[in-house]
């Protein structure tokens, strides 16, 4: 099928699959999207997906076994440009959080005890950087109608697609929250990525940091302010950890002395 | 100028009347501990015991997001769907100022279409108002309003004095006339001379900003600034909160079987790292230091040699807001050369230990 469309695939490694549900619950939308391109492969959608050349493929969940660092190596072969959605894919989600290889390995046998794994080997989990170039990133989790199909739109329509480099704080200004921080609640909405629309704060639940950090975040400051306020320094790093994968590791590591 | 009497028991009546021909905004209590301004249905709703709102009412005449115009290939069509006839109702002297400010800034050299025909449709009445600890408008002498309003209501002892600042003003008690009193009697005088007497009484704060926009520039390489950026989040909310902050983003967002873009105007805040990001990845204030500089430099001295006044009213929102303690009290009192009880201060001790 060659009709001047752009082949679009798009793929699941570990992770919910929350954003493919994501792209296919773009109901309004989604006969535009099948009619502008040419979906290629999408395994939540179709049971009919091919493996050939791509112009852009989609990417969500981390790395976690060898069969899937071959697939995506495939699929960056293939793919003139490649895009990663979703938390797992950018920064590796939570299933990243064991930073040292060996509490993973602790971690892994506790849970799976001494089972051998025969289709394939685990790996510790990483987002897909880690692996292949990655042409453009889109948090969330699961990542936003809205910012999708800003993404794809643009995408399609050969044009850069917009990064969003903003806390969730703009967005929660926007919506003239309270500043949760000043109320002495550990908030980390000014080291999260914004395009939730501060949904938590909204609520006076304090951002848990679901769309990984920003760009730019001044982690050391919101550290300080966080232990200031009098939270202690291994809940404030295990609140820093939980959702941002292994971005933050060399920011963690620096007040592991301090800790003991 | 025209002043009448109105007795508080009479505001809904007069509200209801002039919010049959425009939108009514005016301050509610969103939260226990918050107002903000609100689109008004139900009149009693509005609450004038507000302090400050958490976003200035700017946010009424340019929302955070509007549509500009749709383009395609061939054509434009503007787009003004954000503009309609508006009231404002219990706006602050602080904020009056705030909006003349913007007006000067956008009906001159920017002469910006988006912002003056919403302004345009929109009338200001102001509010008295009592200061807190953050209220710094008397240091910018932005306390009191002489001009730019349409009416404003000086509240006493269950009534107002409502003072008539222009035509369309005049029109507006005109079409209530009935509830309005026009003999002020000396005992009305009396107790708004002692009102006014106590008010000024009440501020808690001052900061000198005639020596600001000097000290702004004799301190431009001030270590002050490294470590005002060590602390700063860069979560953008000073400039968000700031009634006089006017700067944007304009992007386009394409539709996917259509081919038309919708090109969209968003707020934007000089704070967050990308405001300064250009075409190539290159960013002119990637440090937080060189970008706290630029927005106090707009506020302290840059609009003074542009427009005679200071770019800040004082309202105190960034006071309230910011979450390290940067803001237009502890940074004006610092370049002053006083002491200040901050957390970027602790902050710096913290990380030079």
């Amino acid at each position: 099928m060659n009709n001047g469309k752009l082949k679009i695939g798009i793929y699941e490694l570990t992770g919910c699959a929350g954003d493919a549900l994501l792209i296919l619950d773009c109901e309004k939308e989604l006969l535009d999207i099948f009619k502008a391109v040419d979906i290629q492969s999408f395994l939540m959608a179709s049971s009919d997906n091919r493996d050939g050349k791509l112009d852009i493929a989609l990417v969500e969940g981390s790395v976690s076994t060898e069969r899937e660092i071959e697939e995506l190596k495939d699929i960056r072969e293939r793919a003139e440009i490649v895009i990663a959605i979703g938390l797992c894919a950018t920064v590796g989600g939570i299933q990243a959080r064991f930073t040292d290889p060996n509490e993973w390995k602790k971690k892994y046998k506790e849970v799976y005890g001494d089972i051998e794994m025969t289709h394939t080997k685990p790996v510790q989990s990483k987002p897909i950087d880690a692996y292949i170039k990655v042409d453009y990133y889109l948090p969330g989790c699961p990542i936003g109608k809205e910012q999708f199909l800003d993404l794809f739109t643009r995408a399609v329509k050969g044009t850069l697609p917009e990064r969003y480099p903003r806390p969730v704080c703009v967005t929660c200004k926007y919506n003239e929250n309270d500043c949760l921080l000043n109320k002495g609640i550990p908030c980390l909405g000014p080291l999260t990525a914004d395009g939730c629309g501060s949904i938590c704060p909204n609520h006076n639940v304090p951002c848990f940091g679901c769309w990984g950090p920003v760009e730019g975040a001044n982690l050391t400051s919101e550290y300080y302010l966080l232990k200031e306020k009098g939270f202690d320094i291994e809940s404030i790093k295990k609140r820093m950890a939980n959702y941002s994968g292994t971005k933050l590791i060399d920011f963690l590591k620096q007040f592991k002395k301090e800790s003991k | 100028m025209k002043i009448v009497k109105l007795k508080e028991a009479n505001l809904h009546s007069f509200l209801e009347e002039i919010s049959k021909e425009a939108d009514l905004w005016a301050p509610v209590k969103a939260a226990p501990d918050r107002y903000k301004f609100e689109f008004i249905q139900d009149l009693n709703k509005i609450d004038t015991d507000c302090t400050r709102t958490i976003l200035p009412p700017r946010k009424i005449l340019l929302p955070p997001s509007i549509n500009m115009f749709q383009a395609s290939e061939k054509e434009y069509k503007e787009d003004f769907s954000h503009v309609s006839k508006k009231i404002i109702f219990g706006i602050h002297p602080c904020d009056i100022h705030g909006i003349l400010i913007m007006d000067d800034f956008f009906s001159h050299e920017f002469y910006d279409p988006y912002y003056m025909e919403s302004r345009k449709n929109t009338l200001l009445l102001g509010h008295s108002c009592w200061p807190d600890e953050n209220c710094l408008c008397k240091s910018t002498r932005t306390h009191i309003i002489k001009e730019g309003y349409d009416l404003f209501f000086s509240k006493l002892k269950e009534r107002y004095i409502v003072w008539i600042g222009s035509s369309k003003g005049d029109d507006l008690i005109r079409t209530k006339a009935n509830l309005f009193e026009e003999d002020i009697s000396d005992k009305d005088i009396k107790e708004y001379a002692e009102w006014c007497d106590q008010r000024e009484k009440a501020f808690q704060t001052e900061i000198n900003f005639d020596a600001l926009g000097d000290l702004m520039e004799l301190m431009y390489n001030d270590p002050l600034w490294e470590e005002l950026g060590n602390a700063c989040l860069a979560c953008g909310s000073c400039s968000n909160v700031c009634p006089t902050c006017n700067c944007y983003n304009v992007a386009d967002r394409p539709a996917l079987e259509k081919k038309y873009s919708d090109i969209k105007r968003c707020w934007d805040a000089c704070t967050l790292e990308s405001y300064s990001e250009v075409a190539g990845g290159e960013n002119f204030r990637k440090k937080r230091a060189d970008r706290l500089k630029l927005f106090y430099t707009h506020k302290f001295q840059a609009y003074i040699s542009k427009y005679g006044k200071p770019a800040c009213v004082g309202c105190g929102r960034c006071v309230a807001t910011c979450p390290v303690d940067i803001n237009v009290k502890t940074v004006g009192k610092s370049l002053d050369g006083e002491k200040v009880d901050a957390f970027w201060k602790r902050l710096s001790k913290e990380v030079t230990k």
